[in-house]
Parts: C-alpha cells; structure tokens; sequence
C-alpha cells in the first residue's frame, strides 16, 4: 500500500514537475532553452512511479509508538536547532541540541550533558579557531 | 531545576571565556571557495593586514547564492549598518542588479570603491582564418548563426552582453545579433579548451584566466575590450582601434551596508586606497592579470549607478529584459 | 631521459625537510577531513588555503600540502562510507554500497584494508599516468567535446539500473529523482529561475553536499531509533584489529581495472571522482557478475570504486596542471591557489615552473606511501570507533555535519533543507530505494543537461550532432553492450531459477 500511495505521489510531482517546466522560457538563449530537459526527465519519470502504482513491494514494516515518537521528537530537535543556530549562537545551541539527542537516543541526563558540553566546546574551538571558520558566539539578545 | 541550572552555568562560563576579540573586519564573499569573489576577499584581506591597515587579520566569510543575491540580501536586512564588513562584488554583481536579479537596486548599499579591472576580450584559436576583427564581424554580417562563439556566463550574462555590444556597434540589427550561437562553459579556462579542440570558433570573456594561452601562442587576442591597449599584450589591438566604440572591464571592487556611517564608510575607502597605493597591489593585480584602476567613494558610487543604468539599457535593447 | 630527470629534479624539491613535513601533515589532515560527513576535499582545500597563507609557504610547499589533503581526503572519504554508512565525501557514495554490509557482518577492518590499498594502487596508477603522459592526455581530452560529455552521462545512467539487487524500476526512478532535484535554481544557459519559488536560496540549486548528509547521516540517526526500540540492533561484532595480508588483496584485479576506468573519467574536465567510481563499480560488478555478491559485502565491489575514485583524482590533475582547467572541483579550488601566488595556470605551467610540477608529482609519490602506511594501523583506530556508545557517535556525526555545510554557507536554510532530505532518505530506504542513485543523479545531472543544451547550441539545434562524433558512437556503443549483457544474464538467470524450481 505504501508503495501505491509513495508511487502516486511521486506521479503527481512527476507531471507537476513536467508541467511546470512548459512554463519556463526565456527570449533569448539556446535553442533547446530551460523547459526542453526537465520536460524529457518528466516523461519517464512518471512511467516509473506508475511502475510503482502497479507493482508495489511488499509493505515496509512502519514504525508506531514510541520510537515513531522518538523520530520525530529528533527531526523536531534538529530542525529547531537549525532554527536556533543563530539566534543562540553556535556553543549554547549545540550544548542543548546535544544534550536532548544524547536523551533521545537512551543516555542518561548526566553523561548527555558531559558529552553536550564536551562536544560543543570542541567542535567549536576545532572550526572557529582551529579552521578559520567563523561561528556566532553569542546569543542574539547579548550581543 | 539544577540540570537547568547547570546548563546556564556552563553556557555563561563557556561564553566569558571567549568573549574577547570579537571584532575583527569581516569580508563576505558571496559564492563559494575558489571563485573570483573569493579570491578578491581573500587577496585584499591578507595584503589589508600585511599592510597593518587594519588589527587582525580579515575574516573571509562565504555566502554563495543567486550570483551573490544571497549576500545581498543579507546585507540589505540584517547588517545594513555594519561598520566592520564589506562584501566583494564586481561587474557581473551590478549586472545582476540591472537587470533586476537581485532583492533591490544599487542604491541600497554604499559602493567603497574598486582596485583593480579585468578586460574583455575576443579572442580565436591560433590557425583561425578570422586575422583582425573586421574578419569576424564581415563573417557575423554575411550570417549571423554561421558562428558558435562561447564564454563563460551564460545567454544574457556579461561575457555575452559584451560580444553583442561588438555586433551592435558594427550595424547588426537586434534580430541579427540575436542568431549569433552563444554557448555556455563553467569558466573562461574550458571555454578555451572547447575552443581548441574545435567545437566553437571564438570566445569572448575575461582575459585574466586565459592569459596563458594568449602567451603560450594557442589562441589569438582579436581585440581587447579597452580603451588602451592592455600592458601585457601590446601587440594586440583594442576594438577602438578597429572601428568599434565598445569597452568591457569587469572591475573588482566592494560595497558595504547601506546604514554604515560617514565615517565608518570613509576608513574602508582610505583603508583601500592606501593599499591601492603600494607597489604590492599593483604587483600582485598584475600577476592576476587584472590593470590597477583606482576609483573610491563618491566618484565610485557614482560609476556604479552609472553603469547600471547603462547595462539596463543595453540588456532592454538586446531583449535580455523587458 | 628527459623526463627521468626531471623526476628526480621533482624529488629533490619534495624531500627538503620543510616539504616532507607538510606532506605527511596533509595526508594526515586530509584523511580526517575526508573522513568527517559533510567536509569533502573542496572544503577541506578551501578552509587550509588560509592555513598556508599565514604559513607563509613557498608557491611549491603551498601546493605539494594541499595536493597531499585532497589525496588524504580521498583516501578517508571511505572510512563513514564502510563503518557509519556514510559518505564522507561525494565519491565515497560508490563505497557505502559493499563497504558497510562487510563491516556490519563483522570484517570492517578487512574492509578498510581492501579500501586503502585499492586507493593505493588508484592513486598510484593515477600518478604514473600523470608523469608520463600529461601533456598527451590532455591534449587527448581537449577533444572530448558536449556531445561526448552528453554520450559519457547517457552511458551513466543507462547502466545505473544495475547497481543494487533489488527492484532495478525503483533505482532507476532514484536516479531520476535525482536528477530532478539537479534541475532546481538558476538555468546556466539562459538565467532562468527554476523551481526556485522565487527564493533566492534555491538559486544556486541544492548542494549536493546538503543532499548526501540529509540523505545518510540523518537517515540513520531514524533508522537507528527505529532498530534499537525493536531490539534489532545488536552489537556489531568487531572482527579482529588488523586485516591479515590475504585480506588486503582481496580486491584483486578490481584495483587495477577500477584504476584503469576512474582514471580516464578524471582526465576529463568535469567528470571527476564521483563518475570515475562509479563507472569503476559498474564496470567490475559486469565483468565479476558470474560469481560477484555485490551489494552484500563483495571485496571487488569495494576495491573497485575506491580504486576508481582515487585514480580520477589523480587524474583530474592533469587537465589542471596541463591547461589551467580544473577537472573536479578541488582542483578549481587549487587553481585559485596557484593564482593568488602569482602563478599563472595555463599550457606554459611544465615549462615555466617545472620545479613546482616536478616537485608535486614527487610529492604525490611520497604521499602515496604515506598514505597507505598511515592507513593500515589506523584501522585498528576506526574499528573501534564502532563500540563507541551511539549517544556519543550520531550526535558527534550530526554535528560535524551541521557544522562542515553552515560553516561554508552560512545559511540556516541549508541545514533545514538538510533535515529535510533526512527525512526522505528514511522513507526511500524503508521503500527499499537505494539513495545511490539519487546522489549520483543530483551529481551528475546539470553537467548533462549542460553538455547536452551546449552541443545543440553549437549545431543551432540540429539535433545529428550527438550522433556525428566518433568518440560520442564509440560511447553509445559500450553502453548498448553493458545493456545486452545486463538483459542477458539477467534472462539465464531466470531460466536457471525457473530449471531448479522445476
């Protein structure tokens, strides 16, 4: 079942792929222009995914539960910390993305949080300093 | 309550160790390590603190995207008033701007100055049968779809706007120039390279990345985009001496937030002036084959608003905008 | 003779004290870099350029340690490959494919052993390549123009069907999936903004680096919570520290053949790596398909890409020595080295700066050596990495990873793009679409339409160009070939399960 509704989905962003791409032009270029290549990428694409619609495998063994709640709990937790890398700088987001997905992943508070502490310490020093590469360091609201 | 505690703790132990030296001069190159922005940041930031023009060295900061849209972007709405940044651009950025690719126009930020210029220009491979420029334009005007031509910018870009400029002021009409084949390579070096192994049969572009095969006698210059002829090459003749009124330089320069102060803006311009002034700058433009040009503050801002506006008219008259 | 001494000229510069030092330094430097997820060789060069400015290094010394980075780099890219099932750089993809079930079935170290000494003899191949027909391969390769560039990505992805055991309809639409997210950003050609939203953030497309640390670093991190709630994840037996020499060689004659392919793949400009171990991979599994276990721990499905890679490398020095044209992208990197010291790249580069040629090329013999010495104890070091406690090891390859694209970027919005190809790579995996293909399609896929759209700009449409070159025939020809084999084996084999069933 999976296979049939990944395969329709993948057929639909196949023709929306192609059917966007007939929109695309530009007055002035190759003769092939920017809408020709996706075009013949859509086509097969979209025998493929039918492929799929037709023939599907044998059903994935989901996830439910819990550690569906871990998954997501850590998706959660990095885009979060993608979102926060800035505001919080570079050490103090690390130390708590760390920290939360040492927790997610089974460890105990204490160890999490030495290795959270460790880890954003070192990776810090090892690219802003060590590398050249620079890092915010403070959160927004201090600097 | 106490892991919370502790995580405060460390973190405001961890931030007062390094708070400290914060401020250094930062220069934002906007695409990726190894392009010509990149390298404009990286060059000037070390010969800057070489000079001790500025206390530590310059920071170089990477921020690809859009053909430096991204930076600009950036810039624009977060640190419009950054005293401590400027961000390398040059005439690809400001065409960008005129036509339109970019959040906002020129005026947004405040133009410091450039160091240094590339030329364009035309050149074929040794055995060509095209001997001056008169030969390749006479070639274009029987027809204008008999050559391929290439460079490094795609349809529309400057390397292209530049060969179109050549066909405009020789009298081609728009709706011939515009069947002239223009192929596009990831540089001016595979260009060249496509060039001799016979799939195209001239390449316009900088001359700076292709000097070697001018000098190791596997292309030829047709003509030099300039007004003088470029030192390197005294033999090759500019377009002006053949007839055709156009120049094409692709200067390297910086801008800076357009919320920087009077003063902040005026250290960056006397900062580069005084290393446009060593002996330094101009061996090391030279090695890359860029000419010194020298223009700063007012006089630059000026060009900069000047050029794109003459770019906008030009990509409007050969139909790369509307 | 000529030639000879000027070799030796070469290793008088590369054996001074200082040059040695920064030799070694480098491949050691490089293999971490390598090895760490998200840091490739581009970024690896590009962070130390820096490094060697403030070093003050001569224009030789500068060049022979980064060279000996990108080497290390090569040669560690492999070690997330086989122990973490991650790529630590984009030509390590091939590697994860027979690398990481070896070592899940316990013979990591063997696996890496096979991995070093196949990027040994790459590398090597590579390297006497380049000393003893620079100039012709390149002018070989000026030869090679869109059309064939276009046959040589048609060859690619003819063939890539092949490359998992499973259901060949769903890597071949992983391929295409990739293909499509290759088509996202500017147009080069025209300028135009392309399934972009009009974000300014799409415009340069996504960067594949981005695309390989979702896909598999975070991929696994679900895959791992999912495994250990089940009770599935039991500890992965070490095997022993140190492979036996037997063990070593196991690659075979796949070294040499993978070195062959990935070597001319890196001579032309812009193949690069992840082509040459590629091609390299489905060379080997069509040659060595009568008895070949590929995809569950072949050694020739190991030595063969890594041979593969590490000879393009090599490879894609020459177009960058012999005519100032990068092959890869690190040699671009290095290009913009040569030229802020004043060195103009070019055709003239033999004869005007042979000390500084020369004196690479040693370097890169004595790197070699390095390297694989280097290599084979630190294999103890990496099995070991494996009975580190999970909550330490997936945060820390997270992380690093985060860090190896934000700290090139400087853009948040990559890493939420990052998070997101997580997420689809553990739904592809739990479908049983291998994420090979995916990469190998966004990797691959704007240089074919880019050749493409430039040979019919050339012939002003006309469409006979991709069939008028001898080179581009030559092409279509093996990939017709490698099609019929694949077609008839697959058919005996049918018929022989359809025999024993009967």
């Amino acid at each position: 079942m999976t296979d049939r509704i990944v395969g329709l989905f993948l057929l639909a962003i196949s023709i929306w792929y192609g059917v966007t791409a007939g929109d695309y032009e530009a007055s002035f270029g190759d003769p092939l222009g920017p809408a020709a290549f996706p075009i013949m990428l859509s086509v097969p694409a979209a025998i493929l995914s039918l492929t799929m619609i037709i023939r599907p495998d044998e059903e994935p063994a989901w996830v439910t539960g819990k550690p569906l709640l871990l998954q997501v709990g850590a998706v959660s937790l990095l885009l979060a910390y993608a979102g926060f890398l800035e505001v919080l700088g570079f050490p103090l987001a690390t130390f708590i993305a760390v920290a939360l997905l040492g927790r997610i992943l089974r460890s105990s508070w204490p160890k999490s949080i030495a290795s959270a502490a460790i880890m954003s310490a070192f990776l810090f020093l090892a690219f802003d300093k060590l590398l050249g590469l620079p890092l915010p360091l403070l959160p927004e609201f201090v600097s | 309550m106490s892991k919370l505690s502790k995580l405060f703790g460390a973190a405001v132990l961890w931030t007062s160790l390094s708070v400290a030296g914060a401020t250094a001069a930062e220069c934002i190159a906007p695409a990726d390590p190894g392009g010509g922005w990149d390298f404009t940041c990286r060059t000037i930031g070390k010969m800057l603190f070489d000079q001790k023009l500025v206390d530590a060295p310059v920071q170089v900061t990477n921020m690809p995207g859009g053909v430096g849209a991204v930076a600009y972007a950036k810039v624009m709405s977060s640190r419009a008033d950054d005293a401590e940044l400027m961000v390398a651009t040059s005439t690809v950025g400001v065409t960008q701007i005129a036509q339109g690719k970019y959040p906002a126009d020129t005026s947004v930020m405040r133009w410091v100055a450039m160091l240094g210029t590339d030329v364009g220009v035309i050149v074929v491979p040794k055995d060509s049968d095209f001997k001056t420029l008169d030969d390749l334009v006479a070639a274009l005007k029987e027809d204008p779809s008999a050559l391929a031509v290439a460079g490094s910018s795609g349809a529309g870009g400057w390397d292209h706007i530049r060969l179109l400029m050549l066909a405009q002021a020789a009298g081609l009409s728009g709706d011939e120039y515009k069947q002239i084949r223009w192929v596009q390579f990831d540089g001016g070096g595979p260009a060249v390279t496509q060039m001799i192994g016979g799939q195209v049969q001239a390449v316009s572009t900088d001359l700076g990345e292709i000097a070697g095969f001018v000098e190791s006698g596997d292309i030829r210059i047709l003509a030099a985009l300039s007004d003088e002829r470029i030192p390197a090459f005294p033999d090759s003749p500019t377009a002006k001496e053949q007839g055709l009124d156009v120049t094409g330089y692709n200067w390297r320069g910086f801008y800076t937030g357009g919320e920087v102060s009077d003063e902040g803006y005026n250290a960056w311009v006397e900062r580069l002036q005084k290393l446009y002034d060593t002996d330094d700058w101009k061996e090391t433009a030279k090695g890359n084959g860029l000419v010194p040009v020298w223009r700063g503050g007012a006089e630059f801002e000026a060009y900069v608003k000047d050029q794109s506006e003459q770019m906008r008219k030009i990509s409007q008259e050969i139909g790369v905008i509307k | 003779m000529d030639m000879l001494s000027a070799l030796a000229q070469g290793f008088a510069v590369a054996i001074t004290p200082t040059n040695l030092a920064l030799a070694l330094f480098g491949c050691f430097a490089g293999t971490l870099i390598g090895a760490l997820p998200g840091l490739g060789p581009v970024n690896g060069v590009a962070i130390l350029i820096p490094l060697a400015f403030s070093l003050g290094l001569e224009p030789t010394s500068a060049l022979i340690m980064l060279s000996c980075i990108y080497y290390g780099c090569m040669y560690g890219g492999r070690i997330s490959s086989i122990m973490l099932n991650i790529p630590g750089d984009e030509p390590a993809i091939m590697t994860t494919l027979d690398g990481y079930p070896m070592a899940r079935a316990g013979k990591a170290s063997e696996a890496l052993a096979i991995s070093a000494v196949a990027s040994f003899i790459g590398a090597t191949f590579a390297t006497i390549g380049l000393t003893l027909f620079a100039p012709l391969l390149a002018k070989a390769a000026i030869y090679f123009g869109p059309a064939d560039y276009f046959a040589l990505y048609v060859m690619a992805f003819a063939t890539i069907g092949g490359i998992t055991s499973v259901n060949p309809f769903k890597t071949l639409l992983a391929a295409f999936i990739g293909l499509m997210i290759a088509s996202v950003g500017l147009d080069p050609a025209t300028g135009t903004a392309r399934y972009t939203a009009g974000s300014f953030h799409l415009y340069d497309g996504f960067d594949p680096i981005v695309a390989i640390v979702g896909l598999f670093a975070i991929s696994e991190v679900l895959v791992y919570l999912e495994r250990v709630h089940q009770g599935q994840e039991k500890m992965v037996p070490l095997g022993r520290a140190l492979p036996r020499f037997k063990d070593m060689m196991a690659g075979g004659w796949a070294n040499l053949r993978g070195s062959v392919i990935g070597f001319v793949c890196g001579i032309l400009p812009g193949a690069g790596a992840s082509l040459g171990a590629f091609m390299s991979y489905i060379a080997e599994q069509r040659w060595s398909a009568k008895d070949g276990r590929f995809g569950e721990g072949d050694p020739r499905g190991i030595a063969a890409p890594e041979a593969g890679n590490n000879a393009a490398s090599g490879g894609a020095l020459i177009p960058m020595l012999t005519l100032g044209v990068p092959g890869s992208g690190t040699t671009a990197v290095m290009l913009a080295l040569l030229i802020s010291l004043n060195i103009q790249p070019g055709p003239l580069l033999f004869d005007r700066q042979p000390d500084l040629v020369w004196g690479l090329i040693a370097a890169l013999y004595i790197a070699n050596i390095a390297l694989l010495i280097m290599n084979i104890p630190m294999i103890g070091l990496f099995t070991r990495m494996l009975s580190m406690p999970q909550w330490v090891l997936m945060p820390f390859v997270v992380m690093v990873s985060f860090l190896g694209v934000y700290s090139i970027s400087h853009s948040t919005f990559d890493l939420f793009v990052m998070v997101g190809f997580g997420v689809m790579g553990y739904i592809l995996r739990m479908l049983g679409i291998s994420l090979v293909p995916v990469i190998l399609g966004l990797l691959l896929g704007a240089d074919m339409e880019n050749n493409l759209r430039r040979a019919l700009s050339i012939s002003n449409g006309d469409f006979q160009i991709l069939f008028s070159s001898p080179i581009a025939l030559t092409l279509y020809a093996i990939t017709a070939t490698m099609l019929g084999l694949a077609f008839l084996l697959a058919f005996r084999s049918r018929r022989r399960a359809r025999a024993t069933a009967g």
